[in-house]
């Protein structure tokens, strides 16, 4: 994900984390790498977006955050998904699939 | 805001430096752990490190955008607002002036007014027990107020069972020996239980005991808390002291609490038992009593009436003057308002009008700046603002006006307040107590505050919430501000109707106070000095005061430079009633149906009085106190109204005989109870509102010398001068000082100034109505030019399309001033609609007579309309002044 694209999909981004946080905790990084490879690269989520959303969701309550120790032993700050994230999530992931099938329904008219 | 945002919010503001630590570590973990990674990947340390920086784009901006999106930012945006708030207040100073004078104007008027008609009205009296305090207001059988005399009152409280607390009184003034030389403070007198009556305990000492009413034992006085305060220094170890009332001891039992006070108009009084004279103890026909009395619990007014009338028949059988006497019992609160209540509450709806003209004109005014700041909203709620940002904005930019308009309301209620209470000194019975009434001022404020906050929010929420590419694109006039003009208009039309309204109410009491100014009182009152004389009772008891004072004063001031004349009398003209005798009767006519029913004014004066007010004589002598002595024939001056009502047509009232056989009448002489007409002179009004009353004035110097210090010992001093009179008050005084240094020259004005003081009332409420008028006058049309500018200055585009298409500048025009000649016709009708509609209310304190002052009325409809019509000729004259091109090129 560009930085340009990011204002016109600010849903998407949210969804793509909570998404990204459904296997467990991650850090930053791990967050940006997880959305990556969840869209076969086509999503390249920047800090300059990435932060924001972050310390803002965990400000709504869907995510708790954490020091941690990342795998190459570096301290970092954790996130991991609450009971209310988990609860976005799944009416964000209804949300965007009614869209997509509308998008996809719209595009494929003539 | 969940508990989450409430957390975080509560970090963010009190925990900044550890949010802020996390935050930096945040950035600086993420950096390294990517670093790592490029480094894993096979990039040098520092490459990686560089690039890495690079992907953030800066540390810095990075914890900012982090920042920005933290809950409690808002907090520090509002001093963002605010700046942003002020600049655009000061951009359009016009407008914020507007508006802000608007508030501060009704705010302070509506409080201050409000305030005077609380203290005077609405404020409960000092009083315990105040439902069962009634003022008994006696009358006699021809319908006079007559109170009783001292023996009446005794029998009255012994033969009554309604009244846990029965009491008389008489007020007067009193000479007092203070710390700094002698004041005058007002000597109220009362009978034992006169405290009993109010249920209000002394601060120090006690009140009076019963009996102590007596001769013997009555030179006690209990302080008010201001006598007290300012002549004692509020020293506590008064009590028992002894202080000079008069001339005489007294010794001080007690001190009343602050706001005790009765009569309620009596400041700086001193309470002391009653000093009934001899004549006034034996004298079943002196009526020098007033009473009051406190209702037993569960006896009812109308009880205690009966039970009165009931006593006034049983004494009535052998005593003339019980006989047919009423009572009405009047409640206390009743009695102290009296007459000035329905002037008030009318006073009242005027206030409440400003505030609502105020209000509205303002509501109109934020509206007209919302729909002009549409396309501003609407680009920034394009470019990415928030809807509630938008909202909090324009709120703080609402609330920036209500502040500096709160500021200024506040300060206006204060002065106006001073201003008012110069006015009102004494006229009004509780203005001196007027202070500005908290709860009312908060009241305004919030009035105010809150309708201007919804004025501004109703276009803010109405466009934050359509989509900002409409709004654009209409470029400001949707349908959505067709619909606001309409309520603006339907603002306007109340206006003009209100203003209206008011207008007239204060047209027709402008009027009336020109008529009573102008009123024939029977005498020119320019170059006329009074004062008042008040001998102290215990001096002047036992002596002679016309001998020992009054004819050596007279003497002394008509030979000052300067002076043309000098009298005395009990009473000024053109300022009330004073006493009357009830029975006249003339020896030689018929006999009066039904006796003490045809009463005439008592004046006592003395011959210069006739010169002073050049009051001319139509017929016979003005007495002489050289012919005319204590010893000599008792004899009369009469005015042309007695002489109309009492002397049969076609008979010479000179020589007739006037019979006083009723005790009422203050002149008995020793053995001639008839006094002979030597003169007859023009009227002169006792009242100003009245006609001339039938009177007949007596000379002091035939009063018998032993009556004399009880019946003329306060009298008014006036003087006819060549110039202005109040320069001569300087020499008065000495000459006062020449007879007796103990007797103050007390109040000494010009007659003009006593006319001006009786008209007080008339002139407040003049001032106030005429404030009020101008006000709402004022701003109906700031309102009508401000809704008539703004839809020209919306319409250009739609204008310049119409001359384009060949329209006429004319019939542009002529469409505007139809559009406000619609509104002011319907406001003007409302108007008065309106104010005949309130014609009863408004009677209280003007009566309107709809034929007598239709040319008034209309001039003053024509006045508004046409001053309507020319705010809005500007509007009209730019509307016509549209070059096509221009207005298309600027959309």
């Amino acid at each position: 994900m560009t930085e340009r694209s990011t204002n016109l999909l600010q849903g998407t981004l949210d969804l793509l984390i909570l998404k990204a946080l459904v296997t467990g905790e991650l850090h930053g990084l791990g967050v940006s790498r997880r959305i990556e490879q969840m869209t076969q690269g086509t999503f390249l989520v920047k800090p300059g977006s990435l932060f924001p959303a972050l310390h803002r969701m965990e400000e709504n309550g869907w995510l708790t955050s954490f020091w941690g120790e990342s795998e190459n032993r570096r301290r970092a700050r954790y996130y991991r998904l609450t009971k209310a994230g988990e609860k976005q999530l799944g009416a964000e992931t209804a949300e965007w699939q009614k869209i997509a099938l509308a998008m996809t329904h719209a595009l494929k008219t003539t | 805001m969940n508990a989450a945002r409430w957390k975080s919010f509560w970090r963010n503001w009190f925990r900044k430096s550890v949010v802020e630590s996390d935050l930096d570590a945040e950035v600086r973990a993420w950096v390294e752990l990517a670093a790592d990674e490029r480094i894993a990947a096979g990039a040098s340390a520092a490459d990686a490190r560089r690039a890495t920086l690079a992907d953030i784009g800066g540390a810095e901006r990075l914890k900012q955008q982090v920042r920005d999106d933290r809950a409690g930012t808002g907090l520090e945006s509002v001093a963002q607002d605010l700046r942003f708030g002020i600049r655009q207040v000061t951009q359009s100073p016009g407008f914020g002036l507007t508006v802000m004078a608007t508030l501060a104007l009704s705010i302070g008027i509506a409080t201050a007014v409000f305030s005077v008609l609380y203290a005077m009205v609405i404020r409960p009296l000092p009083y315990h027990d105040l439902s069962r305090i009634v003022a008994l207001d006696t009358r006699s059988a021809s319908g006079g107020p007559e109170g009783p005399s001292y023996p009446e009152y005794e029998d009255w409280r012994r033969l009554s069972r309604s009244f846990s607390a029965f009491s008389a009184y008489t007020q007067g003034s009193a000479g007092m020996d203070g710390s700094a030389g002698p004041v005058v403070v007002r000597d109220i007198q009362g009978s034992d239980n006169f405290f009993d009556v109010f249920g209000v305990s002394p601060i120090l000492g006690r009140t009076f005991a019963p009996g102590e009413d007596q001769p013997g034992k009555n030179d006690v006085v209990v302080l008010s808390y201001e006598v007290w305060q300012q002549q004692f220094g509020g020293r506590p170890s008064i009590v028992g002291e002894t202080v000079h009332l008069d001339g005489s001891p007294y010794t001080i039992i007690g001190v009343m609490p602050a706001g005790f006070r009765f009569p309620i108009n009596a400041l700086n009084a001193v309470y002391a038992p009653l000093h009934p004279t001899q004549n006034q103890i034996t004298n079943r026909g002196n009526h020098w009593l007033a009473t009051i009395a406190k209702l037993k619990p569960g006896v009812t007014a109308p009880q205690a009436e009966q039970d009165l009338d009931s006593i006034f028949t049983q004494l009535g059988k052998n005593d003339a003057f019980n006989a047919g006497r009423t009572v009405h019992a009047v409640d206390i609160t009743t009695w102290v308002v009296g007459d000035t209540s329905s002037a008030l509450r009318l006073l009242l709806c005027a206030v409440l009008t400003v505030l609502v003209i105020g209000c509205v004109n303002v509501a109109g005014l934020l509206l007209a700046r919302g729909v002009k700041r549409e396309r501003e909203i609407a680009l920034r709620s394009a470019l990415g603002a928030r809807r509630g940002r938008i909202v909090r904005q324009l709120v703080t930019e609402a609330l920036i006006f209500a502040a500096f308009g709160a500021i200024g309301g506040i300060a206006l209620a204060y002065g106006l307040l001073r201003v008012i209470r110069l006015l009102l000194i004494a006229s009004l019975s509780r203005g001196a107590e007027v202070t500005v009434n908290l709860p009312v001022l908060v009241a305004a404020l919030v009035t105010s505050v809150a309708v201007t906050v919804t004025a501004a929010l109703i276009p803010a929420l109405r466009l934050s919430g359509t989509a900002p590419t409409a709004a654009l694109k209409s470029g400001g006039s949707a349908g959505a501000s067709r619909r606001q003009h309409r309520l603006r208009t339907g603002f306007v039309v109340t206006q003009v109707a209100l203003a209206l309204a008011l207008l007239v109410v204060s047209g027709l009491l402008l009027a009336m106070l020109h008529r009573l100014r102008n009123t024939q009182l029977g005498f020119q009152p320019e170059h006329m000095l009074t004062a008042e004389v008040d001998l102290p009772h215990g001096r002047y008891a036992t002596r002679n005061v016309v001998a020992d004072f009054y004819q050596p004063l007279l003497d002394r001031v008509a030979a000052l430079p300067g002076v043309r004349g000098v009298g005395v009398t009990q009473m000024l003209p053109a300022t009330g009633y004073g006493y009357n005798s009830e029975h006249i009767h003339i020896y030689g006519t018929a006999p009066l149906k039904s006796p003490r029913t045809d009463p005439s004014e008592v004046r006592f004066v003395t011959p210069g009085y006739y010169k002073v007010f050049q009051d001319a004589l139509v017929e016979g002598r003005i007495p002489d106190p050289s012919i005319d002595k204590p010893t000599t024939r008792l004899v009369c001056v009469v005015n042309e109204a007695f002489v109309k009502k009492f002397i049969p047509p076609g008979r010479d009232p000179i020589g007739m005989e006037i019979g006083d056989n009723d005790q009422t009448d203050t002149m008995p002489t020793q053995n001639n109870p008839r006094s002979l007409i030597v003169g007859v002179v023009k009227n002169i009004r006792q009242t100003i509102y009245q006609e001339p009353f039938p009177e007949h004035d007596y000379m002091i110097g035939q009063i018998p010398p032993a009556m004399a210090a009880f019946v003329i010992s306060s009298m008014n001093l006036a003087i006819r001068t060549d110039g202005d009179p109040n320069s001569l008050i300087p020499s008065l005084r000495k000459a006062f000082q020449q007879v007796d240094e103990t007797v103050p020259l007390r109040d000494p004005q010009s007659m003009d100034a006593v006319i001006a003081d009786v008209l007080t009332f008339q002139q407040l409420e003049n001032w106030l109505f005429g404030a009020f008028a101008a006000l709402a006058v004022l701003l109906a049309v700031v309102g009508l030019y401000g809704l008539i500018s703004h839809e020209v200055e919306l319409s250009m585009r739609e204008i310049g399309i119409r001359l384009a298409l060949g329209a006429t500048r004319r019939a542009i025009v002529d469409g505007i001033f139809r559009r406000v000649g619609w509104m002011l016709g319907l406001g003007l009708a409302i108007g008065l609609a309106v104010t005949l509609a309130a014609e009863r209310l408004i009677n209280a304190v003007v009566e309107i007579h709809p034929e007598q002052n239709a040319g008034l009325i209309a001039a003053l409809v024509l006045g508004l309309a046409a001053v309507g019509l020319v705010a809005t000729a500007w509007p009209a004259r730019r509307a016509s002044a549209v070059e096509p091109m221009e207005a298309l090129r600027e959309e």
